[in-house]
């Protein structure tokens, strides 16, 4: 098994996922379900993340196929700028229901249009990652293309979006440099938050109510932010380095592993029952103490699988 | 002596090892270190800059052990790197601007924890802390930005 193969197994999770989240916010609104909006935004949430490998596996599957005769590069780079697109509209959906999931865990209900913003990122974003995996069936697929409909043009390598990023990593002498600066600025933001969280879950950190601490989530995502764009950036500019490297593989996964932590930090009832009243004192369970441990655990591993590129990989 | 430094033993052995528990480890080490230490120090920046103004300054005790810990990691995996390339580092006018913002944010976390392990219930922050706290902020973004640039402007 390859990482083509991968992509094929993962291919549908973001339209297919999508539908579904989308489904349940409909239903949400028409029912006036809160739980079932909450369901709606967790499994957005965990699209959101899981639509990083499927990116990622893309560009893998396409150094793998791309020496074929019967591939044309040409069907592959449209299908890929446009599950950039999609991507990044996935990526900007995921963010705004995280937003309204802190909210709603802060105070019981979401601000009034953050959930219908998230809906209509979602839309949009389902739109255009459905018209990237018909993009994609193409490359394998000319069959299936719509009658009458030709076969993409050649294109000049200039149209790209994925060819402009790649050019500027490439040929700018401090975009390159500057991305780091902030992919590592970023990365103690969001470390030194949840850093706060978990010793407080671990009880390292005791006088602190936990409702305090998960004010600080947004700051975390905002560091987290900054990183999935910088980090987006050099993935899109230098794809090759990153595909051929085992410890990008090792980061993504921990990534994986963070955000669904990140998920669970965010929502997590317990705490919160025995923070509302001002008491701060409180012991958590032995589960979220293991949670807090895989976190800042996954959180490391992330680091030293991203420091480690160039020494295990052959990235820089 | 900076020709010396990269003589010894340690230096050598960080540069000519393959392993990467050698030097990829310790640079490695040092990022950790860095997300800790400047992590936790921005921590208490943001409370005094008005985030979770309700917990008492005491509360914020931790942030001083866990910063001792990194900056601990970070001076110690921070000379062994020096070593490895002193001639290189110590005559870099990057390099030296660098430790003197590393020397500027630590310093100004001497008067922040002297304040914070004097006040208990204490949830007023003054316009002079406050000052300290954004210093606190810049200095560490200019020293983290100057460490990572350091790969690009001292080849």
């Amino acid at each position: 098994m390859n990482l083509a193969h991968l992509h094929l197994v993962m291919n549908h999770v973001p339209t297919l996922g999508a539908v579904i989240a989308l489904g349940l916010l409909l239903l949400a609104f028409i029912r006036r379900n809160e739980h079932l909006k909450h369901a709606g935004l967790e499994v957005l949430f965990v699209i959101a993340v899981l639509t990083l490998p499927v990116y990622v596996s893309g560009v893998a599957a396409y150094y793998e196929i791309r020496e074929r005769p019967d591939i044309s590069v040409d069907t592959v780079r449209i299908h890929q700028d446009a599950a950039l697109i999609g991507f990044t509209l996935m990526e900007f959906a995921g963010f705004v229901g995280w937003v309204a999931l802190w909210q709603s865990r802060r105070r019981g209900r979401a601000a009034r249009r953050v959930v219908p913003a998230a809906t209509v990122l979602l839309v949009v974003a389902l739109a255009i990652m459905a018209r990237a995996a018909n993009l994609g069936g193409d490359i394998r697929h000319p069959e299936i293309r719509a009658a009458g409909a030709a076969a993409p043009a050649e294109g000049d390598p200039e149209r790209f979006i994925t060819s402009a990023i790649t050019e500027v990593a490439v040929y700018s002498t401090w975009v390159w440099p500057a991305a780091e600066a902030v992919h590592f600025l970023g990365l103690c933001l969001s470390f030194g938050v949840l850093l706060a969280v978990n010793l407080r879950i671990l009880g390292v950190i005791r006088q602190i109510p936990f409702a305090e601490v998960h004010r600080l989530l947004p700051w975390g995502m905002l560091g987290f932010g900054a990183n999935l764009i910088t980090g987006m950036f050099f993935f899109v500019g230098q794809p090759g380095q990153y595909i051929a490297s085992t410890p990008f593989y090792w980061k993504t996964i921990f990534l994986m592993i963070a955000g669904a932590n990140f998920l669970y930090l965010t929502v997590f009832g317990k705490a919160w029952r025995h923070t509302e009243d001002g008491n701060a004192g409180f012991e958590a369970s032995l589960a979220d103490k293991a949670m807090a441990v895989s976190s800042i655990v996954a959180w490391l591993a992330v680091l030293y699988a991203g420091r480690m590129l160039p020494f295990l990989g052959k990235s820089f | 002596m900076l020709t010396w430094l990269e003589s010894t033993k340690l230096a050598v052995w960080l540069t000519e090892s393959p392993s990467v528990w050698a030097f990829a480890t310790v640079l490695t080490l040092h990022t950790a270190g860095m997300a800790v230490l400047v992590g936790a120090s921005w921590v208490l920046d943001m409370r005094l800059l008005g985030v979770n103004r309700r917990v008492p300054l005491s509360a914020y005790r931790w942030v001083f052990p866990v910063v001792a810990i990194g900056l601990l990691v970070n001076v110690v995996t921070g000379v062994m790197l020096f070593m490895k390339s002193a001639t290189k580092w110590g005559t870099a006018a990057p390099f030296l601007v660098k430790m003197l913002l590393v020397i500027a944010s630590v310093a100004v976390l001497v008067p922040l924890r002297s304040h914070v392990r004097r006040n208990d219930a204490d949830t007023e922050v003054s316009g002079n802390l406050r000052l300290l706290a954004i210093a606190s902020i810049l200095a560490w973004t200019g020293a983290v930005t100057a460490g990572r640039l350091l790969a690009y402007l001292v080849p």
